[in-house]
């Protein structure tokens, strides 16, 4: 979990979400005039944020591309509106404070969502959207290559969410039991399924917070929970004092995760889109060290995050061979340019499968960084490829 | 996915914003674009000429069939027209004889492209590619050829420039001698003079800030327009190039044109009184293009670059007194007049004497060891550009200096010569060390749209 990326999650982790394809965040705050603009053919919603409320106008529309626009014209009690449906965050716009305005777009589906805005009179305004679902392809052919990708990539989700289950719970045992070189061995194996699959969880509001933050992701320490709270207490405190709540409250966390995804549906470009933010995820905070800064695991969560996005690109493959042949040879010789590069560093390190990420040199982290940005700029291609 | 132009994401004078591109190129019309070449002093008259009357014309007399106009500029007749662009296509490279502007991104690349031989050369080939096609909107103001629009792709061009004039932007490229070894094949076609620079102490190089594959200079009244240029390159070659190290120059030291006025480096003192004007075509032939002595055709038309990051000890230097500091440069600080003159562009007189027998101009001041009159003839175009990257976090001294920049005929026979006397004997170097070094050979210029840097070289 990544602060940043989290506070602007629509851009990022909206990219897999239940029902609709985020497809970019807008234009900052105080966006006005060309620059902002948006597509062709795009819906155009406006929101006024007020402290009465935050009406969209018009209230109904046809499934597709929508451009919601909000404008804080007067209220200081509220500073953001949200489109979401069944309680799902499904894009945003924050931190409007009176007289700013922002953007964001989304392609939405037929049926029935709410933009909420937090600190108003009335605080939830329902939004119907009218229609069949998106067009996934104008072939059908690749309509269905895309439709088998996408329930395989739900069956690997759920695969995944089965595993994190019983490995959080290993994890969560030893630490209730004290036993600290038990619970450091099984720290990163529970936390790899959960890696794989990180841009679903934190579609879920505050659940990748709760199960997955860093010390400097939380504003009051005490209230920080989940797997980073207990690594530092294993490996910087050594001391498993005080982290019983802490464990019942990430196996509680974990659970709610495993229910969650059960339910969600996904689009081919949110698969494509989650796989280029796993990899950002591997540049901006497991090459730094970040994410793992007491246990030095940091490259068993790398080879997750590969894992994940690789998973979700070999489903897309069979459709993006008929669409960018070319596109797709590229993005899977650097995916095979990654997982050599990671080869090199397998080890025994603390049950993560690696070596202590802690002995790999400054050099050799660039060249990590730079075959996963080699990787990760084609891969951005993919979505736009496979979207309706 | 949206494939057609920005619906209202463009201003009308951003031209085509998705991929049209090239819908209309510039082309050079100073003495970069004829092969005759103008005469040096109507060269910024005739840029304007080229834009206010039709490109078509004008770049069809210079370069012949197959360089469009540009169109983009003439459709908008409600937007001004930009005036600050300098011609991309021509038969040198921007950026070298023309007026430096203020600012400066420089960027050095290594390939590392994996594969057979075959797929590394193909790989190189399209990188030239796709940065000339590039560089051919970029410097005139249009972004990254690609789609800006569609939603669910992250736009061609990283935005940053968007809008914005090009401020007299130009791109040069280089292709440094570790490029030719046997990773693709062009061990055979290394030019002599890119020779490795042999060791000229005093110097301490950091191989961090030294060396590279390629190497990009962007240079711009704007530095925004500069940096955009080494991002979206880096960006554009992900997976062929890795960035090896960059230097942001933010304020030009060296004059190269008679229409300037000279700037000062960092030491307070005017820079580049006497360096080759860009618009001097004699001179440009005599020293700076490489002709038909090169052992290697594609070069001709090219020219080789030095590059020297030189820090100077700001601090020890600021303490030390005026005349010293006269003495050390031998040139008036402020009036920027030789030791021996009243005015900037008297000529210094080296034999001249004091009252008490002793050199005007003392025997190690720097601009007597430079100076072509005591250095055997040997000229170079400087275009250095002044640099700070903060502080040095051992010292808290500060890190800046000069971003040294030369180009030549060949190396060999003019910097590394002048080099050796000023290493030995230069009073200068108490005040400044080499840290950071690269040699370039920056092939010809780019004929039109469709070809692309190294053309001569990599097919």
């Amino acid at each position: 979990m990544h602060l940043n990326r989290w506070s602007r999650r629509v851009a990022g982790a909206a990219g897999l979400i239940a029902g609709l394809v985020a497809v970019a965040a807008g234009a900052s705050a105080c966006s006005s005039g060309s620059n902002g603009s948006p597509s062709a053919g795009a819906t155009q919603v406006t929101i006024t944020l007020t402290n009465d409320g935050c009406a969209p106008s018009p209230a109904s529309m046809p499934a597709g591309p929508v451009t919601f626009t909000v404008k804080n014209t007067t209220g200081d009690k509220v500073s953001e509106a949200e489109l979401k449906r069944g309680g799902t965050i499904l894009g945003e716009k924050e931190n409007l404070t009176p007289g700013l305005s922002g953007t964001f777009s989304l392609k939405v589906e037929a049926g029935d969502y709410t933009i909420e805005c937090e600190g108003a009179t009335t605080d939830s305004f329902p939004l119907h959207v009218t229609g069949g679902t998106a067009q996934a392809a104008a072939d059908p052919a690749v309509a269905a290559k895309l439709n088998a990708a996408v329930a395989g990539y739900q069956t690997y989700v759920l695969a995944q969410a089965d595993k994190l289950g019983p490995a959080t719970t290993a994890f969560t045992d030893a630490v209730r039991g004290g036993d600290i070189a038990a619970a450091q061995r099984l720290y990163a194996p529970a936390r790899s399924y959960y890696e794989r699959i990180e841009p679903v969880a934190e579609s879920f509001g505050d659940l990748d917070p709760d199960i997955d933050a860093r010390a400097g992701d939380v504003e009051d320490p005490n209230a920080w929970t989940g797997f980073h709270r207990i690594e530092k207490a294993l490996w910087q405190d050594k001391s498993l004092d005080g982290m019983t709540p802490v464990a019942n409250q990430l196996d509680a966390d974990v659970a709610k995760l495993v229910a969650l995804v059960k339910t969600a549906k996904y689009q081919p470009a949110q698969l494509a889109n989650g796989a280029t933010e796993l990899l950002n995820e591997v540049a901006s905070s497991k090459i730094t060290g970040e994410e793992d800064r007491y246990s030095h695991t940091d490259l068993s969560d790398f080879e997750a995050n590969v894992d994940g996005a690789k998973q979700a690109f070999m489903l897309l493959g069979p459709a993006l061979q008929t669409v960018d042949p070319q596109l797709y040879t590229t993005v899977t010789q650097r995916f095979a340019d990654v997982e050599d590069a990671l080869t090199a560093y397998r080890g025994d390190y603390a049950g993560s499968g690696y070596v202590d990420y802690s002995t790999v040199t400054e050099a050799q982290r660039r060249v990590l960084t730079q075959k996963v940005d080699a990787l990760a700029e084609p891969l951005s291609q993919v979505a736009a490829k496979v979207a309706g | 996915m949206t494939t057609g132009p920005a619906d209202g994401a463009a201003p009308p004078d951003a031209g085509p914003a998705d991929g049209a591109w090239p819908a209309g190129a510039t082309a050079q019309a100073d003495t970069h674009g004829s092969a005759d070449g103008a005469a040096p002093s109507v060269r910024r008259t005739s840029r304007r000429a080229l834009l206010g009357f039709g490109g078509a014309a004008v770049a069809g007399a210079a370069l012949g069939a197959g360089v469009a106009a540009p169109v983009a500029w003439q459709a908008s007749s409600n937007a001004a027209t930009p005036t600050d662009i300098v011609g991309f296509f021509g038969r040198y490279q921007a950026g070298i004889a023309t007026p430096a502007p203020a600012r400066l991104a420089f960027a050095t690349y290594d390939l590392t492209v994996g594969g057979t031989l075959a797929q590394r050369q193909a790989a190189l080939k399209a990188l030239l590619q796709a940065w000339s096609l590039a560089a051919a909107a970029v410097t005139t103001g249009h972004p990254v050829p690609g789609d800006l629009t569609d939603p669910e792709a992250p736009p061609a061009d990283t935005g940053e420039a968007y809008g914005s004039s090009p401020a007299n932007l130009t791109i040069t490229v280089g292709f440094g001698p570790s490029m030719f070894d046997d990773r693709f094949g062009l061990a055979g076609r290394r030019p002599g003079a890119l020779a490795d620079l042999p060791r000229l102490p005093p110097e301490d190089l950091d191989p961090a800030r030294s060396g590279g594959d390629l190497c990009v200079q962007a240079c711009s009244d704007d530095p925004v327009a500069a940096f955009h240029v080494i991002r979206n390159f880096a960006r554009l070659g992900r997976g062929t190039v890795v960035m090896r190290w960059s230097q942001l120059g933010f304020g030009k030291a060296t004059s190269n044109s008679a229409n300037q006025p000279t700037p000062r480096n960092l030491m307070g003192f005017k820079d580049g009184t006497r360096n080759i004007d860009g618009a001097d075509r004699a001179m440009m032939n005599a020293h700076v293009w490489v002709g038909g002595e090169t052992d290697q055709p594609w070069m001709r038309d090219g020219s080789y670059l030095v590059v020297r990051r030189i820090r100077m000890r700001i601090e020890a230097w600021d303490r030390d007194f005026l005349a010293d500091q006269q003495n050390v440069i031998g040139r008036h600080k402020y009036s920027g007049a030789p030791l021996t003159g009243a005015a900037e562009f008297d000529a210094p007189d080296f034999a001249a004497k004091d009252s008490h027998g002793e050199p005007v101009i003392p025997m190690d001041a720097h601009v007597r060891l430079v100076a072509h009159e005591n250095a055997g003839g040997i000229r170079i175009l400087r275009r250095g550009y002044s640099f700070t990257d903060g502080m040095i976090a051992d010292s808290g001294e500060l890190d800046a200096g000069l971003f040294f920049m030369a180009y030549q005929k060949d190396p060999r026979s003019q910097f590394v010569a002048l080099q050796r006397r000023l290493g030995a004997a230069d009073a200068l170097n108490e005040y400044i060390e080499h840290v950071g070094s690269g040699l370039f050979a920056c092939p010809p210029g780019l004929r039109g749209p469709g070809d692309y840097w190294g053309s001569g070289l990599i097919r």
